[in-house]
């Protein structure tokens, strides 16, 4: 039986669906209008506040992943090579750690990876999940230089390929994002169990 | 008599159409039967472990798996947020994360993984043992093959609501896996005091 025909026999019997409705959504959604972000308390490898403030009036790419689940560390050294090229772009990178236990997640998932530009940040009031509509991961909001979501991207993308580059570009600049700056899902290795 | 053989033809064929492996179209009685939270599974140290063991505790209870191999479900954080969110009632509340994954959940895999998510009791269990919990809970799950074709990264849809049950394992509601910590503690907190006559909230 395939999928559809899955879920349809299921909604005829009366039984709870299953997830993988969320699986459609992936890839790039772009927002008609900025949306406010939510305030959040972004804290660093130090417990000090680093919170989105301080990169007022530049472009953020905000990525949000946690230690448990694979696909965002997979999707991690690509966002660490990024990181200088987009910021010489303009765009700010910023990797901020869902995970609950605070910062010893992240510098082990830093350190088995051999993570080099990527800076540790934590969600102290482990909240953003909620906050940020955030109902699965890796998702990666785009904010403009005025810190509002403009557009987001559900799953691990290709960052690195010439489509990101555009819609980096893009995003610096403050033009429109268009349809076709959605860079592809990215093909992540599975990573060993 | 009669009767009595008619209960019999219909036990017989409920026990026919329980273990309802996944992949298979769902029985015809599904959208009638009741939802009941009875089960034998594994915990994280491969012992055997009942619905029993949370006897006087409201249950949380959602299925998932730990290999999501494109995005994961943030399902877990909000199960995790809601016994912060509890306080001291935390205590009167079991949270059970039941894997659809025996193959790859292993009893070890599972408490390593649950390291992440203090307070939540994590089961899975032979397939058979999987396959008629969820039957029980009216949950489906189905493998789904890797699109890359290996056979070791297959996906499983799976139902991904949040389960309440009360004291005794009797089904109280099903919320969306999307629900809002703030509004699953407002269901548990309902029903911690709905369930005690005579105590104030």
């Amino acid at each position: 039986m395939n999928r559809r025909a899955f879920i349809a026999a299921l909604a005829a019997a009366g039984l709870a669906r299953p997830a993988s409705a969320a699986r459609a959504a992936q890839g790039l959604t772009i927002h008609s209008a900025p949306r406010p972000l939510p305030a959040l308390d972004i804290r660093d490898g130090n417990g000090a506040s680093a919170g989105l403030d301080g990169l007022r009036g530049q472009a953020v790419l905000l990525n949000l992943w946690a230690s448990w689940c694979l696909p965002c560390v997979a999707e991690l050294p690509a966002l660490d090579r990024l990181k200088p090229k987009a910021e010489a772009m303009g765009v700010r990178v910023v990797a901020l750690s869902l995970d609950r236990g605070g910062k010893v997640a992240v510098v082990n998932t830093y350190a088995r990876l051999g993570i080099k530009t990527l800076d540790i940040r934590t969600d102290e009031a482990r909240a953003a999940a909620e906050k940020l509509g955030a109902s699965v991961l890796p998702v990666t909001l785009l904010l403009d230089s005025q810190g509002r979501e403009v557009a987001r991207y559900v799953g691990a993308a290709e960052w690195e390929g010439p489509v990101a580059a555009r819609l980096l570009d893009a995003l610096a600049a403050g033009r429109p994002l268009t349809p076709d700056m959605a860079p592809p899902l990215a093909k992540l290795t599975g990573p060993a169990p | 008599m009669k009767t009595l053989l008619m209960a019999a033809a219909a036990l017989l064929a409920a026990a026919a159409a329980a273990p309802a492996s996944a992949g298979e179209p769902p029985p015809r009685d599904a959208a009638e039967r009741e939802v009941v939270g009875r089960f034998l599974l594994m915990d994280v140290n491969g012992r055997p472990v009942t619905d029993q063991a949370f006897a006087g505790k409201i249950r949380l209870m959602t299925f998932g798996y730990t290999y999501c191999p494109d995005i994961c479900p943030t399902v877990l954080n909000t199960l995790a947020e809601t016994l912060d969110k509890l306080g001291p009632d935390r205590d009167k509340v079991a949270t059970v994360f039941i894997s659809v994954d025996p193959e790859r959940d292993t009893p070890a895999h599972l408490r390593d993984y649950l390291t992440s998510f203090p307070g939540i009791t994590g089961l899975t269990g032979t397939p058979e043992q999987i396959a008629a919990t969820a039957y029980n809970l009216k949950a489906r799950y189905q493998k789904q093959p890797a699109a890359n074709g290996d056979p070791a990264a297959y996906s499983v849809d799976h139902t991904a609501s949040i389960y309440i049950m009360d004291r005794a394992g009797n089904f109280l509601a099903r919320l969306a896996h999307i629900s809002p910590s703030d509004h699953v503690v407002d269901r548990v907190r309902s029903y911690l005091h709905s369930d005690r006559p005579g105590s104030r909230p």
